[in-house]
């Protein structure tokens, strides 16, 4: 079989790599689908904990009131393995947050995207990210 | 040579189902490489393992046929889906999710997931399914009986009432998709396992909700009214491959529908300094027309094991709950 086919054939969507929106729970026992949320702030404590970190931002809101928002990140063990710390976005680092707000209508969203100031998104790359089965090259 | 190799793997596959007792004889990296052993005189598999790998339990239907990728065409699937990767992550860069009103590109991103990179290789080839028998690497057809039990179980998906109605695993009991199993599947991430030997017992460390499994070495099964979630393992060694017999499952860890009568046959054998071959079969009349067998490699890996205390920051789970009393608080469409 050529090269070329076997790209054809995951072109044609055979490759089962959507990332499912169900892990330890599913996306939208918790989550709203229909409330995305933008949150610009600072982040005031990052808990590295099963079975999902949590991130916390404080957004100021127009009239000059802090907000204080849980942002829901993967399990840590995955992102400690990949050289996340806590120090990686310390207290005090401005983000961009994407997501998701929780059903039950809390300050609680989860994190599809956390972007740095510099425009780095946080957590793209699935290339060179440290995880076992890369280091035994 | 890859050429005999490659035979030898076609030989396995299509023979799978007649010698499922038998594993592939052993084979080594180097001549100087020989079964590691502990000081009783069995083989050390003892260490840290992966069984991460993007290789799909099913060959999927495109490639149907095809049970095995050369190295070229493993590299050009691999790529493809690290691309594929790339572009979800990108899709839903910056405001687009909010405009898009959708969830459609996931609720989280590649960091958060951690299947490997690469297809599982066996024999030195590259593999399309886990499945190796039926030779189609499918699973065999279910029963109605199981069907109906599978619909069952996704209608109490939705049932909220309380902790008690909600998955094992949202509730931090046992890890999800069947990572201890048995069979022990690799999963989202977290894809690691420790084992510790001794001569009356083997334990398997998940790494997922720290799951424990102990496996007694010729040791007789649990009486058929004790019953747990991961079944009730013994073992004994054929040569030098481990056999892990499982059965005693409860009706609540549902393997692909399965009933509480699930049997299963793990096979563990050392073929080389970095490789545990992990064969795996699996039998429940109730369930499936047939036995069928799953073989990838579990590969060492740099330890250690994270912790993995689950149950105390599931703060997921009063979201969950307490979205499902708002929802009911709110007036009908």
């Amino acid at each position: 079989m050529k090269i070329k086919q076997i790209a054809m054939m995951i072109a044609a969507g055979t490759v089962l790599t959507v990332v499912p929106a169900w892990a330890h729970h599913a996306f939208a026992a918790e989550f709203d689908a229909k409330k995305p949320v933008h949150l610009e702030g600072v982040v005031t404590k990052v808990e590295l904990i099963n079975p999902h970190s949590w991130i916390h931002v404080d957004v100021k809101n127009a009239d000059g009131t802090t907000a204080s928002w849980m942002v829901e990140a993967g399990s840590p063990n995955v992102l400690l393995r990949r050289g996340f710390t806590k120090a990686t976005i310390a207290a005090g680092t401005p983000v961009v947050v994407e997501g998701y707000q929780s059903k039950d209508g809390s300050m609680r969203a989860n994190g599809r995207d956390v972007t740095l100031p510099n425009g780095q998104k946080l957590f793209l790359g699935s290339q060179g990210t440290g995880a076992p089965y890369e280091e035994k090259k | 040579m890859y050429r005999s190799i490659l035979s030898a793997t076609t030989l396995v596959l299509t023979l799978g189902g007649l010698l499922s007792a038998q594993m592939p004889a052993a084979k080594s990296n180097s001549k100087t490489w020989s079964v590691p052993r502990t000081p009783d005189g069995k083989p050390d598999l003892q260490g840290v393992w992966t069984n991460a790998t993007i290789t799909p339990m099913e060959r999927p239907s495109s490639l149907a046929g095809k049970s095995t990728l050369t190295d070229a065409e493993a590299a050009a699937y691999e790529k493809s889906n690290h691309d594929e990767l790339v572009k979800q992550d990108g899709q839903s860069d910056g405001p687009l999710i909010a405009a898009a009103g959708s969830s459609g590109t996931g609720g989280y991103n590649v960091l958060f997931v951690d299947r490997g990179t690469e297809l599982a290789r066996v024999d030195g080839v590259k593999r399309t399914s886990l499945v190796i028998d039926p030779p189609d690497g499918r699973v065999p057809p279910i029963t109605p009986e199981a069907r109906k039990r599978n619909a069952e179980m996704m209608r109490s998906f939705s049932n909220f009432d309380s902790v008690k109605t909600r998955p094992l695993s949202e509730r931090c009991l046992i890890g999800f998709g069947s990572t201890a199993g048995p069979p022990m599947l690799p999963v989202l991430y977290n894809n690691n396992y420790q084992i510790v030997q001794t001569p009356d017992a083997v334990m398997i460390l998940i790494e997922m909700v720290h799951d424990a499994r102990i496996i007694r070495i010729n040791g007789t099964h649990a009486p058929p009214n004790v019953r747990q979630w991961f079944g009730d393992s013994i073992g004994h060694w054929e040569g030098d491959t481990l056999v892990v017999d499982t059965t005693n499952f409860t009706d609540q860890t549902r393997f692909r529908g399965s009933s509480a009568n699930l049997h299963v046959v793990e096979r563990f054998s050392r073929v080389d300094a970095s490789t545990i071959l992990y064969r795996v079969s699996i039998d429940d009349p109730s369930t499936f027309s047939k036995i069928w067998t799953m073989e990838y490699p579990f590969v060492a890996t740099k330890g250690p094991l994270y912790e993995y205390a689950c149950h105390e920051g599931n703060y997921a789970m009063p979201d969950i709950l307490g979205g499902a009393r708002k929802a009911e608080q709110e007036p009908k469409k």
